[in-house]
């Protein structure tokens, strides 16, 4: 019987080893360019621009030329000790003297317990894990938000420091951490709707909503400037409408933190609504019939059901803006004047502008690298935890 | 079971033989010596594409000119002529020459008209025809030539051709073949010579002021009161614009400071952090650092700005506005003097057509070219010889004092120089813009 058995077990399962190498031969063979271009264009520039950030390649060529760029001509972490600057702490509350000043380890702790808690809330506490979850993201978003203020932005908290380029960061941190929160707050109501309110033809419905993003970018963004201007569209109707004397135009408009956030709001929310409108079409619906069906009203429904689910959607979308807000160049270049000058821009600056300090713009990069990573792999954790889905 | 297990061995036995790992190992080892062997492939072609300095010995012999730090220098000599390279036109090849010019220049029709029109309708015109492309600025062009683009002819302005030169990018010129170079005034080109050798590497082309263009009616000061400290008046907040260009707002800020002309190309280290600190105060009336003179003069028409720095073609644009017909339009000249610039052309070390390129750069310098910039530009050209009287445009000539040398010269315009301590503006501007 054995004997019999052998050769007719093995005879298939060869033939089953055999197409499974070939699949994952066709699989390799399928996957190699992109993973070659995975290497050979983001591992490997990150390679030398961390050779840059600590000194070991220059742009300069010669020395008379190193003189006159000032970069280093060998091993050191002086340009990341300047970028991280002396005695920087976080002021809560303003900046007058009653303001409540943390040192920046403090701050740093505090931030991973909330991340965690953001992580693992659901894990912590059956019962109380979304509160957990939702009391972290709060916290973490709260002291990143502005609020528009002649032509600057209060904020919540600022960062104190030495280091010019740490303080200029954390200001793009506040203006992109504005602008996504608003950008999901926005996008949510409008995905919801063509998801849930709409019967026919939603598909068209969400293309109408994207179609004003088929012209170009630079075109839309010089149209705002004409809207925002001093003798703009908007200024020009509260002249008219004697609210607003022609000699003290809102110049907050044009030019400001605020015209930054604006025009990046307008930028991403039709790109956001996608991912949330997915979310929430794949839905089954059955849960809010059930939601309903046990005497749930539509708020609790709502809190319960939907946005739970739909918060992997809200999350990826939210990291969709914020993630290129924070090395955004171009709109701050048009708009921001002044006082909107991001992150982005100081980097440009060290590489093709002003000394072509490679160096410096290197460590810039790769501390918005890392932070950027750092965001992508908390959030793919917190997703992979379920996202909420639970609470 | 057995056979479930021996099925998953036998895969991992496969698996061993090419994991995850592996492969990715070897796609990035296969990558990474492809992408070597390409930049190996590079070096041997003459391009340095990476940054690594090239051999000495492979720069041609005109191009070893010491960096201006080097004692090593051959001492100049004033008494005789230094003797400079002898290019023969005729001996080398055809094929185009590639020139990289400044992006205001880029109206093809307007510049080949009288720019480069003698070498066009010259000999070499269509054995050699000009090939362009364009800069923004001048750091710009060094990071693209430093990188390995190789264009014959560049346009970087007078601060920065001893960058170029530095890093062993420039070949001198043979003065033989520029026969209207001596019709420039000697003040203008002695910063093209090098101060070592005494060879031509700069060959001056444009000169210009940088001041503020503002309208008298929202900025009602006498012409006798014109200053750059209305940067600090808090009536003009949020209505000022300035160039983005870090020595330009460190500048200003020491002229701002010393209330009276002053060399602000040689700043001490304390002259540098004091002019930082006035132009932090400054930062309320400033609405932009612009980056592009076009978007200032969109400002200014369209009511965003009452005051910007502006080249003298942004204050003729602005001036001749349909929006601007029944405003009164200045351009300041400050008591503490304009800042000015002299941009001009340079010879890469690497060039195939160093003298039908020598020949392009000639045809740059001629009167009528000169006349012809003024007229077009609005700018003034470095060649003086004569031109005066083939400037069409006669208005231009008082508008920009072109007939008045005085208006060329300290207290009352500042040209820009090389700044060997230009990292400390660069950086207290920095400061500036991220405070």
């Amino acid at each position: 019987m054995a004997t019999t058995a052998t050769p007719v077990i093995e005879a298939p399962r060869r033939r089953k080893w055999g197409r499974r190498a070939r699949e994952q031969s066709s699989g390799y063979a399928l996957s190699a360019p992109a993973v070659a271009v995975l290497l050979v264009f983001f591992l490997l520039p990150i390679y030398f621009i961390v050779r840059y950030s600590i000194g070991l390649d220059r742009f300069a060529k010669t020395e008379a030329a190193a003189e006159l760029t000032g970069e280093l001509a060998g091993f050191s972490t002086e340009l990341w000790r300047n970028f991280l600057g002396e005695g920087a702490e976080i002021a809560l509350l303003g900046k007058s003297s009653a303001a409540l000043h943390l040192p920046m380890y403090v701050v740093g702790i505090v931030f991973v317990v909330l991340v965690l808690g953001a992580v693992f809330g659901k894990r912590l506490s059956a019962r109380f894990g979304g509160w957990i979850v939702g009391g972290s993201f709060f916290l973490l978003l709260a002291p990143f938000m502005t609020i528009p203020a002649g032509n600057n932005l209060l904020r919540l908290a600022e960062l104190e420091s030495g280091g010019d380029f740490l303080r200029l960061f954390f200001r793009s941190v506040t203006m992109a951490t504005t602008s996504s929160v608003w950008a999901v707050a926005m996008a949510f109501p409008i995905a919801y709707f063509l998801a849930f309110g709409i019967r026919k033809s939603k598909y068209t419905w969400l293309l109408v909503v994207i179609a004003p993003f088929l012209t170009s970018y630079l075109l839309r963004v010089f149209a705002w400037k004409l809207i925002l201007g001093d003798q703009g569209l908007i200024n020009s109707a509260l002249f008219e409408l004697g609210l607003r004397d022609p000699d003290n135009a809102l110049s907050f408009l044009i030019y400001s933190q605020f015209t930054v956030i604006l025009v990046l709001l307008y930028a991403w929310v039709p790109f956001l609504i996608l991912p949330i409108f997915i979310a929430l079409e794949n839905m089954d619906r059955r849960l809010l019939e059930a939601g309903t069906d046990l005497g749930a009203s539509r708020l609790q429904t709502f809190r319960k059901v939907t946005l739970p689910i739909a918060a992997p959607g809200i999350v990826a979308a939210f990291l969709f803006v914020f993630i290129p807000s924070m090395g955004e160049y171009i709109t701050p270049s048009l708009v921001g004047g002044n006082t909107g000058y991001m992150f982005g821009q100081a980097i440009w600056v060290q590489f093709v502008g002003g000394t072509l300090n490679w160096q410096t713009g290197s460590v810039l990069s790769i501390f918005l690298l890392g932070v950027v990573l750092f965001l992508t792999f908390t959030t793919s954790k917190f997703l992979r935890q379920g996202g909420g889905a639970t609470a | 079971m057995l056979a479930a297990r021996d099925e998953k061995e036998g895969f991992g036995m496969e698996h061993e033989k090419l994991s995850r790992r592996g492969f990715v190992a070897l796609t990035g080892a296969a990558s990474l010596g492809a992408l070597l062997a390409a930049c190996g492939g590079g070096e041997e072609a003459g391009a340095p594409a990476t940054t690594e300095a090239p051999p000495e010995t492979e720069a041609p012999p005109e191009t070893e000119a010491p960096p201006a730090t080097t004692e090593e220098a051959p001492p100049a000599t004033t008494e005789e002529a230094p003797a400079g390279p002898k290019f023969d036109p005729e001996s080398e090849p055809d094929g185009p020459v590639e020139v990289f010019e400044w992006v205001g220049y880029d109206n093809a029709e307007d510049t080949a008209a009288f720019m480069w029109k003698t070498y066009d309708e010259g000999p070499y015109g269509q054995k050699s025809p000009l090939k362009f492309t364009f800069l923004e600025n001048d750091q710009q062009a060094l990071a693209k030539v430093a990188s390995g683009y190789s264009p014959e002819v560049i346009h970087p302005c007078i601060a920065y051709w001893r960058d170029f030169d530095a890093a062993g990018l420039l070949q001198p010129f043979d003065t033989s073949l520029l026969p209207d170079y001596e019709g420039i005034p000697e003040a203008i080109r002695a910063a093209g010579v090098h101060p070592e050798t005494g060879l031509v590497y700069h060959v001056p082309f444009d000169i210009g002021f940088s001041a503020l263009t503002y309208r008298a009616d929202k900025i009602q000061i006498s012409p006798e009161e014109e200053s750059w400290s209305i940067l600090l008046n808090p009536e003009y907040e949020g209505k000022i614009g300035i160039f983005s260009d870090d020595a330009a707002i460190i500048k200003i800020g020491a002229l701002i400071n010393a209330g009276e002309p002053i060399n602000p190309n040689k700043l001490t280290t304390e002259q540098i952090q004091a002019a930082k600190e006035t132009m932090i105060k400054a930062k309320p009336q400033i609405r932009t650092f612009w980056g592009s003179q076009t978007d200032t003069v969109n400002d200014f028409v369209n009511g965003n700005l009452w005051a910007t720095y502006t080249w003298p073609d942004g204050y003729w644009s602005i001036k001749n506005h349909g929006k601007m017909k029944d405003v009164e339009v200045r351009y300041m000249s400050p008591k503490e003097g304009r800042l000015a610039w002299t941009c001009g052309l340079v010879l890469h070390a690497e060039a195939k057509h160093p003298g039908r390129a020598t020949l392009a750069v000639a045809a740059t310098n001629t009167p009528a070219a000169s006349a012809a910039l003024t007229d077009v530009y609005q700018y003034g050209g470095a060649q003086q010889n004569g031109v005066q009287e083939l400037i069409q445009n006669k208005e231009l000539i008082t508008a920009f004092s072109l007939d008045d040398p005085a208006a060329f010269a300290p207290p009352k315009a500042w040209f820009e120089e090389y700044l060997p301590n230009r990292k400390e503006y660069v950086d207290a501007a920095a400061e500036v813009k991220a405070a």
